[in-house]
């Protein structure tokens, strides 16, 4: 079946975001939503379009108990060590959030002109003029500084890390590297980081897998190296692009 | 992007860097209005809440994916809660089916007359001042749009409360949300 289609594919969408589908349905046509940024358009376009009849429905007010274990299960992540301080969030607060857009927009850009610049920085070696398809993140510190540049090229099997200043890691935590994707799933680990220099790690999946609706990276020094999951807050973190 | 919409990416932004807070607030606001909606769909207070506190633990987890250039911050929640809560009710159809309409005393909902799908689609056009535009729509269109995006009820399940046939009940659903597409787009309110 061609889900591409024009017709088709908003027919599919609108059904999709209704929730008319049927499970089986449901989950291929997700698996499509995550693969193709037409079928996500398409999707989003009728989920803004159908969040109108959402505005008249009711508020009804939660029992304190799912704010009671929202609490717990933000807590319940495994302490840094023994000795350290509980993790302290307030401080963080100001980071990030504090940049504009102007200064994202600069970040994006000094990651193209560093990478245009420099292609050989981090393993793209391009045959002709142009850069290959390639995914590319660039992450700044809490002072807005470029510290960590990620690159895979679009088909590759392994992600380049270039840290462009040294990161101070606690003794005995881990950097790591997590995906943020852009449709609310919980972020999932890509490696671990050293604190300065290069590596490569290695995708368990072409990039095109891994980061097509990724829309952000970012680094948590993590007590356990196997952490599956952050339980830290980010020390940094920026937008993951295409390069095509 | 409205001022309620600003304010609730403004707290996302935060909760991206896991400002605590921020989620707290971002909870506060929306969370009454999210159970809501996921209570249509489950009629089940108990179930709609593990779908809400599901749903926040995602959000928590996933604001940094959040782009306010694709979606605005109350249509990206409402997705997640949405989906939780299709989700969540097809894996109990069975055995709501199997046990009947259920009664949940302990969790009496009062104003079950304001949450009839009709009622409340009805209300959603007049807000977004499309109503006369959607006025043409024959009572069919209607109340298979309600059931399908309030109830969470697909084809089949909407032919059954309707008693109308499969195919027309699908083509009621697509003529109903062909012309809300219309109007919307007439009355400016999205692209």
């Amino acid at each position: 079946m061609n889900y591409l289609r024009p017709e088709r594919l908003d027919a599919l969408a609108r059904d999709y975001a209704m929730g008319l589908m049927h499970g089986g349905a449901r989950r291929r046509f997700e698996q499509l939503i995550r693969t193709s940024r037409a079928v996500e358009g398409a999707v989003l376009a009728w989920q803004e379009r159908l969040a109108t009849l959402a505005a008249p429905v009711p508020p009804l007010q939660p029992s304190n108990a799912v704010w009671q274990r929202l609490e717990h299960s933000l807590q319940a992540a495994p302490p840094a060590a023994a000795t350290a301080a509980p993790p302290r969030w307030g401080w963080l607060t100001g980071m990030l959030w504090g940049r504009t857009l102007a200064g994202t927009l600069a970040g994006l850009l000094l990651a193209t002109v560093v990478l245009r610049g420099q292609p050989g920085l981090i393993g793209l070696e391009p045959a002709g003029e142009t850069l290959p398809a390639s995914y590319v993140g660039l992450l700044l510190d809490d002072a807005g500084k470029p510290t960590l540049l990620a690159s895979s090229r679009r088909q590759g099997r392994s992600l380049t890390v270039k840290l462009l200043q040294p990161v101070q890691v606690p003794p005995g935590r881990a950097a790591t590297l997590w995906a943020l994707p852009n449709n609310g799933d919980a972020p999932f680990k890509v490696g671990v980081v050293p604190a300065q220099g290069s590596a490569t790690l290695s995708l368990s999946a072409p990039a095109e897998k891994i980061f097509f609706s990724v829309s952000r990276l970012a680094v948590s020094y993590e007590a356990d190296a196997r952490a599956g999951a952050p339980s830290l807050p980010f020390v940094l973190s920026g937008h993951c692009v295409k390069l095509w | 992007m409205d001022e309620g919409n600003q304010e609730l990416a403004r707290l996302l932004s935060r909760v991206a860097v896991r400002d605590q807070a921020a989620f707290r607030a971002l909870y506060e606001a929306t969370s009454a209005h999210l159970l809501g909606l996921a209570y249509g769909i489950l009629q089940r207070r108990d179930r709609a809440e593990d779908v809400l506190q599901e749903a926040f633990m995602n959000v928590w987890n996933g604001a940094g994916g959040y782009t306010p250039t694709l979606a605005t911050p109350m249509t990206w929640l409402i997705n997640i809660v949405r989906n939780k809560a299709i989700d969540s009710s097809r894996v109990g159809k069975t055995e709501r089916a199997s046990t009947g309409p259920m009664i949940d005393e302990a969790y009496a909902i009062a104003d079950a007359s304001e949450r009839e799908p009709q009622h409340l689609m009805q209300s959603s056009l007049e807000r977004a001042r499309i109503d006369s535009c959607m006025a043409q729509l024959s009572a069919g269109q209607r109340q298979a749009i309600a059931l399908a995006y309030y109830q969470g009820l697909v084809h089949i399940e909407i032919a059954q409360v309707l008693g109308a046939p499969l195919g027309t009940v699908k083509a009621w659903v697509r003529r109903g949300t062909d012309r809300l597409r219309a109007c919307l787009e007439q009355a400016g309110v999205t692209a």
